[in-house]
């Protein structure tokens, strides 16, 4: 299969299939076609991956194909700028239309000889963008058929949802293969396009409001780019990713790299544009998983990743650094404060790309293993958390950590999936934490005065992490208070295919860490650094410093085994907690107090709620990434 | 490495819980001591745990008592780490590790107290965390190293040139040590209003296991102390030892004090010294 | 004797529990605790989990209200356990002895292992106890006299 037709596959297979689910009323023959795209998009990103990079441009037609739907999606922008009042959707919309117009048939500056460029970098996203991806879909099959039968939806908008969902896969892998910057902010914007319409999918008030808002804030990215493509342009007569990335930095140059880099803010929710994705959270679970946590606001880092070679060693790429560190320490402490599940999620995912991004504008060999790295493993477990969630959600129906409380004894595997999924996170020996274990390695390894402040950041960060992450990882496994009987846990098999086969992805990637940083991170810094992380006897080793992975991961088969049989072989009474002796014989958990009245324990979690103020932090981080991104042009224009 | 320093440094790994134990026993007569009393007799905490083990088993949940092994394993893990010259954020993050189980044990029990103190012991981790995480990146930008071997390679004693990791580090031995005025999450005693905090619904053999497993943390991160005069490993011996001490005197001068003043406390000394320190250095040249 | 039984009689870990005395016998338990005659020379600890405690101290008569609880802590305590009943009052009932809410001596709810008379018990009398206690606890106690 050469490359070519996988990539027609990738970009063409999805959009056919999303118009299929649109006009198809069948859930049968949709679940038919959607599974089957899924294992389609899996082998052919994986045929992909195997085969060597290419570039070269499709047929003509193709190019004219896109400048049409370009004019149609902003024209249709336009239009929703006008239904839903927003002259800021309206206004962004037209900065993008005229100046594009322009461009496309005044100065002509359009026409770039290879238009997809296909290279280790692309072929890690596709991985992670159709292998989570799909599985998602899957999950969703089953996830809006329970969620219509909540809201008791008469007539099924399924169809509406699957074209936007399938075909935002589509348009990151047509983004991920694109060399011009044209294709590129096309692809880019026809994900903002998706992120709006799913978000806004239930119609109620909130989600309309929450949607223009990302709708807004993805549009200011887009404009972004459109002025990125003039100062291209500009400086070195194309939009040709590879002639800009090749080209002698000059300031105009620089500038277009700054304002690539306020798009890929947008879009991965950094400071000051994260309020957006906290307000996706009202979509549908499967958009959660896919859009905002696995797949889309990884196009951000991925344009990160693609620029950072030709920005190296400026003010700018430190400027990134810095705007990625005060989000990722922010929202690690912001997540502390928040009880409802996906919020927490949410300000992890804002944090760990921020983290992510910090050693992108760290931009050494170092760092950008340690992005890599990070991108890979957060995107595996973060989508798992969310499908989780998702579960949890609609069974137990309630998105509150409080009425989560004992999951592990109400839904023992459900339960399990998340705690795994949550230990992935931030613990030794799985793969998020090796990432980190790099990213802390490379902080400590640039020069002191950037170094130091962003250190700070990055342990205060990680400190938070392990509290927000282990606090409601035990709060799973409180016993439950009554004797109520166990959940009857009948997962429908879209759940099961779509969870335990990314639980099991993500213990297979983390075990095999040494191998996916030899095959996949390695090829890619090799191109980017002319460096190489190398593995020995399975370890990863950064040369100063090494992780055991295999000698970790025996040692925590060995802690499990061994706590095993002695708990086995020891046994034990259950014993009910000590309550000062008012135990209340009978009734779990329950004590007498004045009175003779009964009570029964309740346990809350944790939210520091005196100590962290949402709204004031939050004021704070918008104007702290105002002043980020006016530093970013700060240090481009002097 | 040979097959003999393999068996050295996995005995001394594994010897941990032992020299935690032994230094247990001294922790409680030199209490004693600066009390004007007799004190227990050295081997006290042996008798303790052997005592506890062989209690009849109670568990709070089926769960607990994998988890409270899997506190002393992986605090073992961690010390296997050290002994075995590999990278101290790594050990940092298997302790956390072990850290988890227990508090997740705790929580594990729905029990006032034990609920309690897990939510203290995440605090705890919390305020220590960062500070040894920054200890740590202070120790590499002086070695060029984050591993004990490193450290070791390096030559010079650390506590000639990062002192102020040192004392950085004296508060997190506090904070985890559960010594006043920082045992806010458990301590060796009963406290009135936490009783016995994270460790309340243990009983037993699990007792045991965590009581071993605390044993093998303070010898472990005893072991990290004294890398800072690695030549001599008496000295380094001497510094832990002294800063062991110092826990004692702490405990013994201060009153159990509240979970905002440990965070505040140990990440502003902490933060503050080593930042003061390194600035320093900079500015000296040596980094 | 083996390590365990030795290790049983050389840690004795107490839960100490007022039934609802003038707390006269409790400031004495208390005082066996202080530097003056330091019962931890003996292993012993304040332990106050009665999921971790050997020894039960009680003091003050059983009544209506705290059987109930005084149970339960006795059913928390794993075994090996022991009890004293510390002062006359947690022996028999002392002065409070046939009052309308008060059931009588400890003994009256849990077994008791070691009596103290006295009013308020010497700290002096507590170690005797708890090293009759311990005696009984390897076996070695004298028997009861009728």
């Amino acid at each position: 299969m050469n490359p070519e037709t996988l990539i027609a596959v990738n970009v063409g297979l999805p959009a056919v299939v999303a118009l299929a689910s649109l006009v198809l009323n069948d859930k049968r023959m949709r679940t038919g076609i959607v599974s089957l795209t899924s294992l389609v998009l899996i082998v052919s990103s994986i045929l992909l991956y195997l085969g060597g990079g290419v570039e070269f441009s499709p047929a003509p037609v193709i190019g004219t194909v896109v400048l049409a739907l370009d004019f149609a999606l902003l024209g249709y922008f336009l239009y929703v700028g006008y239904r839903s009042r927003s002259p800021l959707v309206l206004g962004l919309a037209l900065l993008q239309l005229v100046p594009v117009a322009y461009f496309e048939f005044v100065l002509k500056g359009a026409h770039v000889e290879n238009v997809i460029a296909v290279d280790g970098l692309s072929t890690l996203l596709t991985l992670i963008i159709n292998i989570v991806g799909s599985v998602v879909c899957i999950y969703a099959l089953s996830y809006m058929e329970e969620h219509e039968h909540h809201l008791h939806l008469e007539r099924s908008r399924q169809g509406r949802f699957f074209f936007y969902l399938v075909l935002l896969l589509g348009a990151m892998n047509g983004l991920v293969y694109s060399n011009s910057l044209y294709w590129l902010y096309f692809f880019w914007e026809v994900t903002t396009l998706c992120c709006f319409e799913l978000i806004r999918h239930d119609g109620t008030e909130e989600a309309e409001a929450n949607a223009v808002t990302a709708l807004w804030m993805g549009l200011v990215g887009g404009v972004g780019f459109v002025a990125a493509m003039f100062a291209g342009y500009g400086a070195v007569h194309s939009i040709a990713l590879t002639d800009l990335m090749a080209a002698q930095g000059s300031q105009l140059l620089l500038a277009g790299f700054a304002l690539m880099a306020l798009a890929a803010f947008t879009k991965s929710a950094q400071f000051p544009f994260h309020s957006w994705l906290l307000g996706a959270m009202v979509a549908p679970t499967p958009v959660s998983a896919l859009l905002h946590s696995s797949t889309m606001v990884n196009a951000g880092v991925y344009m990160l990743l693609r620029i950072a070679p030709a920005i190296k060693g400026t003010p700018l790429s430190y400027v990134i650094a810095l705007g990625g560190a005060v989000t990722f320490v922010v929202t690690s402490f912001l997540a502390i404060r928040q009880s409802v599940s996906k919020r927490v999620l949410a300000y992890s995912t804002i944090g760990n790309l921020g983290l992510i991004i910090l050693c992108i504008g760290l931009n050494t060999g170092l760092s950008y293993t340690a992005a890599l790295t990070l991108l890979f493993f957060h995107s595996v477990a973060k989508g798992l958390l969310f499908m989780g969630a998702g579960v949890v959600e609609n069974k137990v129906g309630s998105r509150n950590i409080e009425d989560w409380e004992g999951l592990l004894g109400r839904m023992p595997l459900t339960g399990m999936v998340m705690i795994i999924g949550m230990v992935s996170m931030f613990l030794p020996p799985f793969g998020m934490l090796i990432g980190k274990w790099v990213a802390v390695d490379a902080v400590a390894s640039t020069p002191l005065i950037i170094g130091l402040p962003l250190v700070v950041m990055v342990v205060l960060g990680s400190a938070a992490t392990t509290f927000y992450y282990a606090k409601w990882l035990g709060f799973l496994t409180i016993l439950p208070n009554s004797l109520e009987k166990r959940k009857d846990e009948n997962l429908e098999t879209p759940y099961r295919v779509s969870l335990y086969g990314l639980l099991g992805l993500n213990i297979l990637v983390s075990v095999g860490a040494a191998l996916v940083v030899d095959d996949v991170v390695n090829p890619i810094l090799a191109a980017a650094y002319q460096q190489a992380v190398t593995t020995p006897g399975y370890s990863i080793d950064l040369g100063f410093t090494a992780f055991p992975v295999w000698p970790l991961w025996a040692a925590l088969l060995a802690v499990i085994l061994i706590g095993s049989t002695v708990a086995r072989s020891k046994g034990g009474a259950l014993s009910p907690p000590y309550l000062g002796g008012e135990n209340v014989a009978g009734k779990p958990v329950t004590f007498m107090t004045t009175a003779d009245s009964e009570v029964a324990v309740e346990v809350s979690g944790v939210y520091l709620a005196p100590q962290i103020d949402e709204a004031s932090i939050d004021r704070l981080a918008v104007g702290a990434g105002i002043l980020i991104m006016a530093l970013m042009f700060l240090v481009v224009i002097t | 490495m040979d097959a003999a320093s393999t068996l050295i440094s996995l005995g001394l790994a594994l010897a941990t819980p032992l020299m935690g134990g032994v230094l247990a026993g001294f922790d409680r007569k030199l209490t004693a001591r600066m009390q004007e009393r007799v004190g227990p007799p050295l081997l006290q905490p042996f008798y303790d745990v052997i005592k506890l083990w062989a209690k009849k088993p109670m568990i709070a949940s089926s769960l607990q008592p994998v988890l409270a092994f899997g506190y002393l394993g992986f605090a073992l893990v961690a010390a296997g780490m050290v002994t075995f010259r590999q990278d101290l954020l790594l050990v940092l993050f298997v302790t956390a590790l072990a850290d988890v189980c227990l508090t997740v044990a705790a929580l594990n029990a729905k029990s006032p107290y034990s609920y309690l103190g897990a939510r203290r012991e995440f605090l705890s981790m919390l305020s220590y965390e960062p500070v040894m995480l920054l200890a740590y990146v202070s120790v590499f930008l002086v070695t060029g190293s984050f591993t004990v071997q490193g450290v070791l390679d390096y030559g010079k004693p650390l506590l000639l040139v990062i002192p102020a990791a040192l004392v950085a580090l004296q508060l997190v031995l506090v904070v985890e040590m559960k010594k006043s005025p920082f045992d806010v999450s458990g301590s060796g005693h009963a406290h009135q209003e936490l009783v016995r905090g994270v460790y309340t619904e243990l009983s037993g053999y699990t007792m045991a296991l965590v009581e071993v497993g605390h044993w093998a943390k303070v010898a472990t991160t005893l072991m990290i102390l004294s890398l800072f005069w690695a030549p001599n490993p008496l000295i380094g011996a001497a510094v832990a030892l002294a800063m062991f001490f110092v826990s004692l005197v702490v405990d013994n001068s201060y009153p159990r004090l509240t979970w905002q003043r440990m965070l505040r406390t140990t990440w502003a000394f902490g933060f503050a010294l080593i930042l003061l320190n390194l600035a320093a250095l900079a500015l000296g040249g040596v980094i | 004797m083996s390590i365990v039984q030795k290790s049983q009689l050389k840690s004795l870990w107490v839960l100490h529990f007022d039934c609802g005395s003038c707390n006269g016998c409790d400031i004495e338990v208390l005082a066996a605790l202080t530097p003056k005659f330091d019962v931890e020379r003996f292993g012993i600890v304040n332990i106050g989990d009665p999921k971790q405690a050997d020894v039960l101290v009680v003091t003050g008569p059983a009544n209506r209200r705290n059987q109930r609880v005084l149970r339960n802590l006795y059913e928390q305590m794993p075994e090996p356990k022991l009890v004293i009943a510390v002062g006359t009052c947690a022996s028999t009932g002392g002065v409070f002895y046939n009052c309308p809410n008060v059931l009588g001596g400890v003994d009256k709810v849990i077994p008791v292992d070691v009596y103290i008379p006295g009013c308020a018990v010497r700290p002096e009398q507590i170690i005797d106890a708890v090293v009759l206690a311990l005696d009984k606890l390897a076996g070695k106690a004298p028997k009861e006299e009728e």
